[in-house]
């Protein structure tokens, strides 16, 4: 699996613990990161550049670091 | 609200036009209360200059009324015309306290050309023989007509008449001569219009050591050196407020000029000034006018708080509409569109704007559900790709 996708997964995990609305933070986080989560899948293969962008995302809208 | 959003940058804009709009408000009810207190000094200043001059022309009047019974006393023109001074002074001086209480300070008679010296003074019998060769006298000499006017003698400044007077055969015997001090006319004026006077003479006119010797005889201190340029004749309030000028009396305009609006103590005064011409035309002094403005003054004060106060609120509701009108309109419509689109992007494609405007922001919402719509599609059809694979 990749990284992106672990990423992907604890957005989804903050986003059900915390009962967040889904669209929204998602939304967010891929306007910031420049990316679809939708189109992060276990094979999407890593660049480093897109993994920093993602962190950086998570980090602004759910003040978490990756 | 975040401080770089365009609602922020409005808002700032307006409370900017809010104290912009307050402060020229504020400058304009300043701009006009200075004026209306100019207007109230010229209006003072105006107001006495034409009293006075009324008053001038009254006691003119009432002098040369006087001198008319007089010379038309053969007794008295007889005395004169024989120089007898025992006599003339026996039939003159028991008018005199009478005159006297009507205003008429000087009482002279003065002998004819060339020599023309003083032969009588009633307010002063003891002195005489002095030549005055002042402008009225020529003036008198020069025309044998009744010569009326302002002059200021070495000593002070009167309104005078001076007039011929004839022997039975209708020769000049001599002249006669009233004068009432000025000094007086300024309580006249003060009780008529409420007014502070102050009546200055330039020194050039005057000589020091006779201002003080007349200050000796009239128990009044002798304020030579009080001021540079001017003396005080006489003034209708102890307050030295109303004296301040550092002027030459010389420039002070024909119709007068407003010195300035002061305070005193709770009191609001606004101060002018005009000229006093001799019978010559000579600026010879000025005359002090302070008005209580206190009133009126009040008054405006109160009128400018309302219209401030109206004029803050006003723009205060003004600025209060715009901002809920923008929210109406425009920021809340774009909000809206910035949480569709977010929430599209974060998978929710339901989200749709509807909108039936059609203004900027209706049209970016039209264009905006459009875009939806094809997001909508492609996603659906990369998902029918991945399914198909």
């Amino acid at each position: 699996m990749s990284q992106l996708y672990d990423l992907k997964v604890l957005i989804e995990a903050k986003i059900a613990a915390g009962g967040l609305d889904s669209a929204e933070v998602r939304g967010k986080i891929a306007l910031k990161a420049g990316r679809l989560l939708s189109f992060i899948s276990p094979n999407t293969p890593d660049d480093p550049a897109g993994v920093a962008k993602l962190k950086q995302a998570i980090k602004d809208v759910l003040n978490i670091n990756a | 609200m975040r401080f770089k959003s365009i609602q922020a940058k409005v808002l700032i804009a307006l409370v900017i036009c809010l104290v912009l709009g307050t402060g020229c408000v504020v400058e304009l009810m300043h701009y006009f209360t200075a004026e209306n207190s100019r207007a109230l000094g010229t209006e003072a200043a105006t107001g006495s200059q034409k009293l006075f001059t009324i008053l001038e022309a009254r006691e003119i009047s009432k002098m040369t009324a006087v001198s008319d019974a007089l010379i038309a006393n053969t007794g008295v023109r007889d005395a004169f015309a024989a120089r007898d001074r025992s006599r003339l002074l026996a039939l003159t001086a028991p008018l005199y306290p009478q005159l006297k209480s009507e205003g008429i300070t000087n009482w002279m008679f003065h002998t004819s050309e060339p020599d023309m010296s003083v032969f009588l003074r009633l307010h002063n019998p003891a002195k005489f023989g002095d030549h005055l060769n002042r402008f009225m006298d020529k003036e008198v000499v020069r025309t044998h007509a009744i010569v009326a006017g302002n002059e200021l003698a070495k000593a002070g400044f009167a309104v005078r008449i001076i007039r011929p007077v004839y022997d039975a055969k209708g020769a000049v015997t001599g002249y006669l001569e009233f004068g009432e001090e000025l000094g007086q006319f300024i309580h006249a004026l003060k009780s008529q219009t409420g007014n502070d006077y102050g009546l200055l003479l330039n020194k050039k006119f005057i000589d020091k050591q006779f201002w003080a010797d007349s200050s000796a005889t009239l128990k009044r201190r002798d304020n030579w050196d009080d001021n540079a340029g001017f003396v005080v004749a006489d003034r209708t309030t102890a307050n030295d407020n109303i004296i301040r000028f550092h002027g030459d009396l010389a420039t002070v305009p024909q119709l007068g000029t407003v010195l300035e609006q002061y305070r005193d103590a709770n009191s609001v005064f606004v101060r002018a000034i005009f000229p006093i011409r001799d019978a010559a035309g000579n600026t010879v002094g000025a005359m002090f006018v302070v008005r209580d403005i206190t009133a009126v003054y009040a008054e405006m004060r109160k009128t400018q708080n309302i219209l401030l106060a109206v004029t803050v609120a006003s723009l205060s509701i003004g600025i209060l509409l715009m901002l809920m009108l923008l929210n109406r309109f425009i920021f809340k419509r774009l909000q809206r569109i910035l949480t569709a689109a977010t929430r599209l992007v974060g998978g929710d494609f339901e989200t749709e704007i509807k909108t039936d405007s059609d203004d900027e922001v209706g049209q970016l919402e039209h264009l905006f559900e459009q875009f939806r719509n094809i997001f909508v599609t492609v996603m659906a059809e990369i998902s029918e790709t991945q399914v198909s694979k």
